[in-house]
Parts: structure tokens; sequence; C-alpha cells
């Protein structure tokens, strides 16, 4: 996978504001870092391997208790991380104390506590008014020495964030331009940390387009790291239409004042579920009224109504006034994260769960999965596609697929059934990772394994795959013949 | 590198030499009995937009030779007048032309037949027999006209005969594929291939890199006739079942099968369909069609074609309305079941494999435009339909039979037509109907039923997914269904 290295592009004028105070580059010296990491990317084709060593460049700056704080994207997968800053000579190795893939922010501990002599740390400001400037602050291209660029902040709106590839938080586009590098890197406006640059376009889609995680986010993880562990986004797990079609609201018994969203979905596994249903229309989240388009007014923006839960923690609660059944209900519910998500995310610093019997790989359908695979197979994307929508994590809470064959006498002719999804083996039902290395452990003397839809069995016996199995391992230099540990399921 | 270029130029060598060692191959005078059974035909086609039902494509124009049979009537692909608003036929001697109908017509088995409209038309015409007696390795000619009339033949080898597939990717057939150079005449590549005087084949395909044929067999065009004397028309019948291999020797065992016994893995019967009502179970194994011995791969010994796909058995050499028998080897007991054979027709399918000739059936309901889903409607986006088009409508496409096993078919909104009735719907397409008025809907007959009968003078429509009901001010569908009409010029709002 390609290193979602992104950053800020260097702008070809500066413009000179004097309105705008900046700190000047002497000060920031003594809070921006340079951060090397050597990671290893898994490999979703042959699991076992311990994967392809990269190294990327990115930067990170000094925040409270001797930390720094940069993108998750510059430390995933990381095996070594150094950290450099300017006029100090010195390589310093550094760990990873917090990493939320959710919203693209780690924090750094390192271990030489010299490394934070003279430096100052950042605190984070508040979001920065449209068409204001800011200057950003990082090492585009991977250079030694600092780069700083200015911009004026374009928009402020939710954005996916591609580090996970599924989450969707508030962003602020700036129009610098983008190189790798300046991910991680303080974005300052009067000498506050407004934002850390993380992600833009590549420039044959859209020019000086360049985006910041604002101090929302920022805070909200510094406040969840807080209690020593990270615990996420929490969601609502719901979807909801908008109300803006007069019959509907007329019909629903609504009055015509531009108030509510109508529930479309309630996911079963997530926090929502028991206490709202399909159909309920949201008038008011913790008092705020919900316009017929979803929005709200908070702290004088209109921000969708999603914004209200971003900014909670797992077990706070949310109050909705709801309309339900022609009548007004008010209801709290307890928020938490809804994992079945997760398997569409980009997963990262786990390596990969895998089954190999017979060489007859099973892996679990995941997004990376499914990047590695390119899978065309109908079924498979169906089942991905719609696993959380079409709540297919009820009945297989991880899809299980034959997604490659070792080729080997004991597996000669089933070829043909590669990428298809277990059912059952050995009339087991196959929920699970956990299910397929049980049901293979059990001595029998045939391993019958069904699948979904309508094919015919592979079916094995267990003196050949006895037989085999050396002979596999050797072959094709399998360093481990299953991994289950780190699986979404708790 | 240098090697190589050895190579190819050598070859190149071999293969001039070759040529112009053998006589020309392609043309030579036809004997003078075709001639008179070629007719040129001209037929003038339109389909239906599916993403726009009440309109229809612009109209294209295919031409083809057909051949008289006797009695009278033509035989052509089902191709060439699929669809088809004119038909024209020509005759190969004088140039006259004259209007034909379609008398019968087969998409799955693509072939049809005309008859002229009027009967003196083909006078002087020498109508041409059919022949079975064709196989691999024999030499046929392929007919086709040069522009002014003649008839020219180009020989064609029958390299294999094999089931393979014909005009819809679900229907397979015994197929001649031949090898064949073939000059791209006027008549385009609607051919007959005929071995003698009698006709043997009809060319469906020609691949000009490879020059390879591949043909409606005999057997097929056999089949076709003996049942257009049938009324009505009941078609290729089928037996409604998935098979496989069952060369893994470990599967084998664990089957309990012999050696000697042959035999596939029967994966899915279809529901309702002859091997299901006649009992056959997912599971089985099938050893024998009739006297058929079945091979592991699935093939019988065909007197004439050696191996040959059971499936020629039972969609060709057996009709519908006949019975076939299945020998099944069930927990290794030996069994012997009566399979009634028929034809599923495109109508009985959940989600038509292909809408030929007829309109698609629609509804507008305030501006809402619903249909019932077709592969044709999936098919308008592209030849990358499997991956362009919504997802989940192709997903219930391909496992149709296996989501929809009742007898339903899958009414769904196509798109709006913006109205004041539909502010904030204007994103919603492609949504499958579940229930309208709370009535469940299972065609589009239940669909315009239910809309008589809104619920508190609305009507509510609810969808399988996202947003799951929506409703519409049924006064005011009412009220603006002719402006909405005429706005976006609709000949109807509905066709059932």
């Amino acid at each position: 996978m390609i290193r979602r290295v992104v950053f800020l592009l260097v702008t070809l004028f500066i413009v000179a504001n004097g309105s705008a105070d900046v700190p000047r580059t002497v000060e920031i010296r003594k809070s921006l870092v340079r951060i090397t990491a050597t990671s290893q990317e898994p490999d979703y084709k042959v699991p076992w391997n311990p994967g392809t060593m990269s190294v990327g460049v990115g930067a990170g700056f000094v925040i409270d208790g001797d930390r720094i704080m940069t993108n998750a994207h510059v430390v995933s997968n990381a095996k070594f991380i150094v950290v450099e800053k300017e006029d100090d000579p010195q390589d310093y190795p550094a760990i990873v104390e917090f990493i939320g893939h959710d919203c693209d922010l780690a924090v750094l501990q390192v271990l030489d506590k010299r490394f934070f002599r003279n430096t100052i740390p950042l605190s984070p400001g508040g979001i920065p008014a449209i068409e204001s400037p800011v200057s950003v602050y990082g090492y585009p291209i991977g250079g030694d020495r600092l780069s700083v660029t200015r911009g004026i902040i374009s928009r402020v709106d939710f954005q996916t964030y591609t580090h996970s590839g599924i989450d969707s938080h508030l962003a602020v586009q700036i129009d610098a331009a983008i190189n790798p590098g300046n991910s991680g890197g303080p974005v300052m406006q009067d000498g506050k940390v407004v934002g850390v640059a993380f992600q833009g376009y590549s420039g044959d889609v859209a020019q000086n387009v360049g985006y910041m995680i604002p101090t929302p986010v920022i805070k909200r993880f510094l406040e969840d790291i807080s209690s020593g562990h990270y615990d996420g986004y929490v969601d609502l797990s719901l979807t909801y239409f908008k109300l803006l079609n007069s019959a509907e609201r007329e019909a629903l018994g609504l009055p015509d004042n531009d108030q509510g969203v109508i529930i479309s979905a309630v996911s079963s596994a997530g926090s929502s579920y028991g206490v709202l249903k399909e159909g309920d229309v949201l008038l008011t989240i913790d008092g705020l009224p919900i316009a017929s388009d979803g929005f709200v007014q908070l702290d004088g923006e209109r921000v969708e109504m999603p914004e209200i839960v971003e900014r909670k923690f797992k077990d706070d609660t949310v109050k909705f006034d709801i309309w339900r059944d022609k009548a007004k209900q008010t209801v709290e519910l307890k928020l938490s994260g809804n994992w079945p998500y997760l398997m569409q995310a980009n997963r990262y610093d786990s390596p990969p769960r895998f089954v190999l019997f017979a060489g007859l790989v099973f892996q679990p359908l995941s997004k990376n999965f499914m990047d590695a695979y390119q899978v065309d197979d109908l079924r498979l994307r169906y089942f991905y596609n719609y696993f959380i929508t079409d709540e297919i994590f009820k009945e297989h809470p991880e899809v299980i697929v034959l997604s490659n064959i070792l080729p080997d006498p004991v597996n000669a002719y089933l070829s043909d059934l590669r990428f298809q999804i277990v059912d059952k083996i050995n009339d087991k039902k196959i929920r699970k990772l956990q299910d397929v290395a049980d049901a293979f452990a059990q001595t029998s003397d045939y391993y019958v394994i069904n699948f979904v839809g309508s094919s015919r069995p592979a079916v094995l016996e267990r003196s050949a795959v006895e037989q085999a199995r050396e002979r596999i391992i050797a072959n094709y230099n399998v360093q481990k013949e299953q991994y289950l540990g780190g699986g979404l399921l708790k | 590198m240098k090697l190589l270029l050895v190579i190819l130029i050598s070859l190149s060598f071999t293969r001039a030499g070759f040529s112009s060692a053998e006589p020309t191959p392609k043309v030579a005078i036809a004997p003078v009995e075709q001639k008179g059974s070629v007719v040129r035909v001209n037929s003038t086609n339109q389909s239906y937009d599916f993403v726009r039902p009440w309109s229809k494509d612009a109209p294209f124009s295919r031409r083809g030779l057909g051949i008289l049979l006797d009695g009278g009537k033509i035989l052509v692909t089902a191709e060439l007048v699929a669809n088809s608003d004119y038909i024209e036929l020509e005759r190969a001697d004088g140039g006259e032309k004259a209007t034909a109908k379609v008398d019968v017509i087969d998409y799955e088995a693509n072939l049809a037949t005309l008859t002229a409209e009027d009967p003196n038309f083909l006078a002087g015409m020498q109508p041409l027999g059919l022949t079975t007696d064709v196989k691999t390795g024999d030499e046929l000619s392929v007919l086709q006209l040069e522009s002014n009339g003649t008839p020219v033949s180009a020989k064609a080898l029958v390299t294999s005969v094999e089931v393979g597939k014909y005009a819809l990717e679900d229907s397979g057939y015994l197929m001649f594929r031949m090898s064949c150079p073939l000059q791209f005449r006027e008549n385009s590549f609607t051919l007959p291939i005929v071995k003698g005087n009698k006709l043997a084949a009809y060319l469906m395909r020609y691949d000009s890199r490879s020059q390879t044929i591949d043909a409606i067999s005999s057997p097929v065009i056999n089949h076709f006739l003996a049942e257009s004397r049938h009324h009505p028309y009941r078609g290729f019948p089928r037996a409604g079942l998935d098979f496989s291999s069952t060369r893994d020797p470990q599967l084998r065992r664990y089957l309990k099968l012999q050696d000697s016994d042959g035999g596939v893995y029967v994966n899915r019967v279809e529901q309702d369909g002859p091997a299901a009502n006649g009992g056959v179970q997912e599971g089985d194994v099938l050893v024998a069609i009739g006297d058929k011995q079945v091979d592991p791969d699935g093939n019988y010994l065909n007197p004439l074609y050696g191996k040959v796909s059971i499936t020629h058995l039972t969609t060709t050499e057996a009709y519908a309305g006949q019975s076939v028998t299945m020998t099944v080897i069930r927990n290794g007991q030996r069994k012997q079941l009566n399979i009634e054979l028929f034809r599923k027709a495109p109508e009985d399918y959940a989600i038509e494999p292909y809408t030929i000739g007829k309109q698609p059936r629609y509804y507008i309901l305030g501006g809402l435009v619903f249909e019932e889903l077709t592969r044709d409607y999936l098919r308008e986006w592209g030849a990358n339909w499997l991956k362009d088009a919504p997802q989940r409508l192709v997903y219930y496409d391909k496992y149709q039979s296996e989501l929809f096993p009742e007898k339903r078919k899958i009414v769904f909104l196509t798109q709006i037509l913006p109205t004041q009735e539909t502010v904030g719907y204007e994103q919603l397409n492609n949504l499958v109907v579940a229930k309208l008025n709370g009535r469940q809907i299972l065609n589009l007959n239940d669909f315009a039923e239910a809309a008589k009968n809104p619920i508190g003078g609305f009507h509510k429509i609810e969808f399988e997914e996202d947003p799951h009901e929506i409703y519409l001010d049924a006064k005011q569908v009412e009220a603006n269904s002719a402006k909405l009409q005429s706005v976006y010029s609709l000949p109807a709002l509905q066709h059932l």
C-alpha cells in the first residue's frame, strides 16, 4: 500500500499581509520536529510474510508534557522512529504513545528526555476565520531543513480522512500547495496551532487544495488520550434523510417549520439501537434544533448534526427530542463506537489474520484484503460493500474467504473455488476466523468445506493434508500457518 | 532477440508457402441449387430505452442472408431481426424487394423463421433441406453474395463441436466451431453454411483475427424447426440444475463413488424447475441421462461428435414436454428419476434475462419512475455494466434464483422526474420498493393496484434501503399528472 504522506504545497508567492501576527521562524524552530519512520507494510497476499519495508519522512511538533504530535499516517506500521529538531545534530529514537487511526493523529514519546531541552511546546487555538492567513511548517519532499509556506483558510467542512478511508470529521481547507513531508506539521496563526497539515489532492485533481486537521479534532484526541487510553470516536450509527418534502412532513404530522430529519436506518451494532428506530424524526440534539437539512447552529456556525456527537467520548450521553407516532418524546442514549464499520477501514499496526490449511489460505474480508486482491467476484464485492447496510455482520461477523490456493497435489482440483465465502466446515457454521482454526484442529477423516451460494464443497482427506503439510511449508516458505490475533470482534 | 526474429521470419515463410500451395480457399462459384435458396434480409431494428422506457433508441439496420426452407419459411438468426420494426427481403437474382414478418423467433437458440407477406415473392426459389450429418474435420461452405447478387462461398473446416454460449449469456447450445478466412461483404456476418446442397449450420459470430466461426449447429436448427411446427412454440427445454466436476479423487472417495461411475456433482437445483420437480437434490451425483453415461466433467459420448456436454441432451436432443431419466447416486444409492423437461420463459424469472420485442413495463407516480428490474436495464450502463451498474441490482440479477426462488418481480424506483411533489427526493434512484401504501409489491401490477389506495391522502412508498420511506400527496399527484406528462412529453404515465 502506498503510504499516504500528504503535505502542503509550496505557494508560489508569499502574500505579505501586515495584519497577520505569525510567530517568527526563529521561534517555530524550537517546536518543529522532523520524523523519520521505518515501517513494514503487511502483505495481505502472503500474510505470513513480515511485509515490505519503507522509510517515510514527516513533521511533528512539541506539545505539553514533553510529547510530540504528528499524523497517525506518519508513524503507522512503524518499526523504528527517529526524531530530529533544528539546531541539534542528534537523532533521537521515539515511540508511539497514542495513535488514533480514525482521526489521523498520534502522540510520540522520546526516550531521551534531553530532546526537549530548549523546546517550546505549542498549544491549540480555535478554528481560524475564512480568508484569514496561516503559516505551514514542515519538511516538504523530505528536505532536511524546515520549510514554511503561507496560505489562507478556504473552507471548513466535513471531509473523509483518507488514512482510515471511512471516517469523516471536520477538516479545514487551505489554499497552499501540497508535497510529501508536510504531514503532521503545525499550521500556525497568531502564535497558536490552528491545525495539523494532513492531506491534499494530487495536482491533476485539484490545484491549491490542502487540508488540515482543525483544533476541535486535535483537542478531542488529546482529551480522549488523557485517560491513558485512546477510545476513539463514537457514533450514532444511524442514517437520516432530510425532511424537505412538504407532503412527507404533512404525512408525518410535522409542522411546516423546516425542523427535523427522519431516521432511515439504525445499525443494530451501534449506540442508537434499541433507543431510536427507523421512522423517528430527530427534532433537537442536546437542546439544539435540527434543521430539516440536518444542520444545527453551533457556536455561531451551521454544522452538520453529527458534529455534536463528534465532540463526545465513549459512554457520554446525547439527548434527542424526537417525533414518534405523531407525538413528541425525549430520549437519551449512551454513545459507543460501531465495530462493523472498521471492516471497511484501512487497518494498521496489526498483522494480517489468516489460517493456512492444505495450501488453502483463509482470510477475513477487510478493506486491506480488497485493496490487495482487487477482487471482481460479485458476491464478494456485495458482502464487502453491504456489510454494514445489509447487516451481513449478523450472520458473518467475519466474512471468511478462501483467498488463495498454494498449488499442491492435495488441492489440485480446487482452484475454481478461489474467492468463495466459507459457510461451513464439517457442518459447523463458520462465523469468524477462529471457527476455521478450530474446525481444522479437530481430528476428522475428511474436512468438508461448504461455501455460501451454490458450489460444490471442497473435500480434503486428513491423510492427504498431513502428507502435504511439510511439503507446502517448505515449497512456499511459509513462516507460520495461522495468525488469529487482533480481530475486530471483542 | 535475434533468434526470435529468425523464428518469426521462418514462420511467416512457412505460412506463405502453405497458402500459395493450396488452391485459393475463399472464392468458388456455388452450385446452382444453392443460388436459388438464398435471400437477402434487411431488418430495421429499434430497441426500447430501458432507462426511459417510454421511448425507443435510434433505429439501426442489420443485413444478413436467409435461407428458404421447405414450406416457404425463411431461416435467419434471431439477432438479425431482434426488435425489428421492418423486415425486407431482397432476391439475390433480380433484386426485387418485399416485406416479411417474423413467424417464430427463439432468442435463446438465436434462430427465427420469416414469412414473406406476398407468397408469390419466393416463386422459383429452391428450398433447402437440413443435414445433421456434420462432424469435426468436415469441410463446409459459407454462403455469401457479391453486391451484384453473384453467389460466392468460402470453405470452412469444422474444428470442434461443443456446447457454447449463443447470443445470450445464459444459453449454451451445441455449436460448430470452424476455421475459415472470410471477407466482410455487405451482408454482414449472418450467413448460412451448407454441406453439399443441404443446410448444415448458421454463422452467428466471426472473429476476423483468429478467422474462426461460431455457428449455430444443425441439431439446434433441427430442434427449432421441429418445435416450430408445435403450437404454441415451447422453446428449448432445460433441466434446471448446476453441476460441477467430480474429478477430484478426494471428493470421489468422500462421495463413495467408484471410478467407473463417472458423474457430476449437483451444486444446485432450481426451485420448481424440471430437475427439482423430478426429485433431483443438491449433492446428488448425476451419473446417467437416459442410456448415456455422464463422465466426471459432465460430458457424454455422442456417436457423431465424441465428447459433448450433457446440456445438449436436456436442451436439444429432448424436447419440451418430453421426459428423460436421470440416474443419480445419493448417499451411495443409485436412484432413477423421471424428469419432465420444460423451458423457463424470461417472463418467469424474477429479473428478466432479456426483454426483446416488447416495451418495458413502467409506472410513473408523481414524477417517480418505477420499473420492473430487467437485465437490459442494467446493460444500459454499457459493456462494463457488471461493475458500473448499481451493485445491489447487479447482485440481485446474478443470484436471482438463489435470492428470489418465489415467483415475483423486483419493482424499483429508477429515477425522478423533478416536480414540485418531488422536492427533497431528487437524489433518489435505483431503490427497490418493498411496499406501497402498506401493500407488499411483488410486481408492477401490485404497484398500480396499491397506487389506487393512498393512506390518509398520502402515497407511502417503502424501500428496501435508505431512505426506507417517502411520501407523496395523493391529491397533488392526481392534479398534476397531466402537467407532468406534458412537461416531460411522456406518451403515457404507465405501461403495464
